[in-house]
């Protein structure tokens, strides 16, 4: 069943349409990582969950009843917030059983619970300290442990780990990663960050100017963009958008730059091509290798005048030109020596996208 | 400013020429003056005022010999200055509460963003822009009991002329005060509290919402200690001026009917530029010292503002 019901949501700010017209379901369990760039309404559509913002339309059901209006107390959910939020005053302890107190449980069970949830997080040294005397990690894992220790049935989390240093970034990663897998809740998870969004989620959902661009599992977004725009989001450096025209050359399908490089297409893309037709060839800068001789079904050798080199340790990103614009690849760093030096690329065609200049989807 | 960082400054050359040894006093020699300003100023009038209170000074005589503990004695046995500290405390345990809960309310009610919000907060704290004494020879003038527009509005109501005796009845003499006081004081509570409030982090009552809180557990719980620094100095501040109150009193009533209303403001007054008992005067003046420093002290550390 599913946990979380969302249809055609809409939230505005004044004149400011943040959310306009949201489809969603999320089921029993799942991990769900709403991402986008700042404003694209994916904080605004957490709270609106959290019932923090009360929707200007549509119906938000939570384990099948419809919350519109029901108070944030009432909707059975917990939430992580990006500042941590803990009460100043309190300690860790009463941090984590402040929600077990205003729900009147009883001392015996708060003291089992908190205990068990300050021993998950390895916290349990922390529980007479206040906030102020922890440091970044150790506030978070005290918010989650808030969270997990009422059992709730829809986590939310709200960019949790964006104010943390890189190192302890990952470390919390991986913890809440853990922690989904062993409380096996359903968790929604609010980031900007893409690499947060693949390594977490078993769903993105893709936000952009209030509207869902794309949803799907990962590797779904990342192999197969349904827009330039979720294609250019995800995937680290960046995919490179080379614009060029379509061409019939033999039997198949070419593509031909500015430049008068032509490529071939493998056979499988050709549904609706026109001879001429402009196009941008997406390719994403891990499917451009160093040229080993061998020729496989679909790949394209291409000879290149390396313009810069930006070695990252086993890695190396160099710049070259192709069809006017300076496009990337990631190479291994032996591969590549300095800049000007004259190379044999292999591009990947098999994995490169189409994309339609006039609508930006892909095509 | 430290040890370390005065020698730093020295061995610079700043305050000892270089070779010969950091003078260690120099540091005091540089507050001297601004310690020495301060004594005179403060310190001065208050030891002149203890000598006085010692000696047997008055409008007619002016004896200045040691005349002992006999002012302080006198202190015990002036039934007056008890009634006149009693009156002082009713007040100020009435409207002190009235003006911090009220003003907390209005508080609360403004955090919204509402249309016109800046406007009536601009509005709602003139009163506490108006000198005091002006303050209380205007609602003297709303009293009173024939061209008074308060007994007018109640004539009204009550469908024939009304003379209300709003300052010399004693039934009315203390609510007059207290509406006039609260009227005056309550905004200066209003727009510290506001401050106070909007500076509470909203995540926190939005954790406390969502963690199942209801209104006053996150009003105790999380708002409460988060505003409480700023209301203890703003309870403090208002305890202090109601204990010092006068202007007001004066204005509206002179201490009456009788000395019904005399506040230990008014009797010290009275006492010293009345009757002109000058020694007198300056022990009470020293009582009221002594007591306020006690209350203050205490207060303080029970406020936990002293951290």
């Amino acid at each position: 069943m599913a946990d979380l019901k969302i249809t055609n949501l809409h939230k505005h700010y004044g004149g400011v349409q943040a959310v306009r017209g949201i489809d969603l379901e999320v089921a029993s369990g799942e991990f769900t990582v709403l991402v986008g760039p700042s404003g694209c309404g994916k904080s605004t559509l957490l709270r609106t969950i959290a019932g923090l913002e009360t929707p200007d339309g549509g119906t938000l059901e939570i384990g099948g009843r419809v919350v519109n209006y029901v108070r944030p107390r009432d909707r059975d959910i917990a939430m992580v917030f990006q500042n941590y939020a803990l009460y100043p005053y309190m300690n860790v302890f009463e941090n984590i059983a402040f929600g077990l107190r205003a729900r009147k449980t009883p001392q015996a069970e708060i003291e089992t619970r908190v205990r068990r949830a300050a021993d998950m997080l390895g916290i349990t040294p922390l529980l007479d300290r206040l906030p102020r005397q922890l440091s970044g990690g150790q506030r978070q894992r005290v918010a989650i442990g808030r969270a997990i220790v009422r059992n709730a049935r829809l986590f939310l989390f709200d960019e949790p780990l964006s104010n943390l240093d890189a190192q302890l970034r990952d470390e919390m990663r991986s913890e809440i990663k853990r922690l989904h897998q062993e409380l096996g809740t359903t968790m929604i998870y609010v980031t900007h960050d893409q690499i947060e969004a693949m390594t977490l989620a078993d769903r993105i959902v893709l936000l952009r100017e209030g509207l869902i661009e794309q949803a799907g599992t990962p590797l779904d977004l990342y192999e197969r963009p349904a827009t330039r725009f979720v294609a250019g989001f995800l995937g680290s450096p960046q995919m490179n958008f080379i614009p060029a025209q379509l061409t019939q050359s033999g039997g198949g399908w070419a593509i031909k730059f500015g430049d008068n490089i032509s490529l071939a297409l493998p056979p499988r893309q050709r549904n609706g091509f026109s001879d001429g037709q402009s196009v941008v060839l997406g390719l994403r800068p891990q499917y451009v290798t160093r040229a080993n001789g061998s020729d496989r079904p679909g790949h394209q050798r291409l000879g290149v005048t390396v313009e810069l080199v930006q070695p990252t340790g086993s890695r190396a990103y160099i710049t070259f030109p192709l069809g006017g614009v300076p496009t990337v690849a990631e190479l291994e760093s032996h591969d590549v020596q300095r800049p000007g030096e004259r190379i044999d690329l292999d591009l990947d065609m098999n994995r490169a996208v189409l994309i339609d200049p006039e609508s930006n989807r892909v095509i | 400013m430290s040890e370390s960082a005065t020698s730093a400054m020295a061995a610079g050359g700043v305050a000892a020429p270089a070779g010969h040894a950091p003078d260690r006093f120099f540091k005091y020699w540089l507050i001297a003056p601004a310690i020495f300003l301060l004594l005179l100023v403060g310190l001065f009038p208050l030891i002149y005022s203890l000598i006085v209170s010692f000696q047997n000074i008055t409008m007619m005589e002016v004896d200045t010999s040691f005349a002992g503990f006999i002012n302080y004695a006198q202190l015990f046995k002036d039934a007056r200055l008890w009634q006149a500290l009693l009156h002082t405390a009713l007040i100020t345990i009435i409207a002190l509460p009235l003006e911090l809960v009220l003003g907390l309310l209005m508080a609360q009610l403004f955090l919204e963003r509402m249309p016109g919000r800046q406007i009536f907060v601009s509005l709602l704290v003139l009163p506490t822009v108006i000198s005091p004494i002006v303050a209380g020879a205007t609602w003297r003038l709303m009293f009173d009991n024939r061209y008074g527009p308060i007994n007018q509005i109640i004539g009204w109501f009550a469908g024939e002329p009304m003379t209300i005796l709003w300052t010399v009845n004693p039934n009315l003499v203390y609510p007059s005060i207290f509406i006039c006081e609260v009227w005056q004081w309550t905004p200066f509570m209003f727009l510290i509290l506001l401050a106070a409030l909007s500076n509470v982090d909203k995540s926190l009552t939005e954790a406390a919402e969502i963690d199942g809180a209801g209104y006053w557990r996150t009003f105790f719980k999380i708002v409460l200690p988060s505003i409480w620094p700023v209301m203890a100095i703003a309870i403090l501040i208002r305890g202090l001026d109601l204990v010092r109150i006068f202007d007001v009193i004066w204005a509206l009533t002179q201490g009456g009917p009788g000395t019904m209303t005399e506040t230990i403001s008014i009797y010290t007054y009275v006492q010293g530029f009345q009757q002109f008992e000058t020694s007198y005067t300056a022990a009470i003046a020293f009582l009221v010292i002594a007591m306020l420093t006690v209350i203050v002290v205490w207060a303080i550390r029970r406020m936990g503002l002293a951290k």
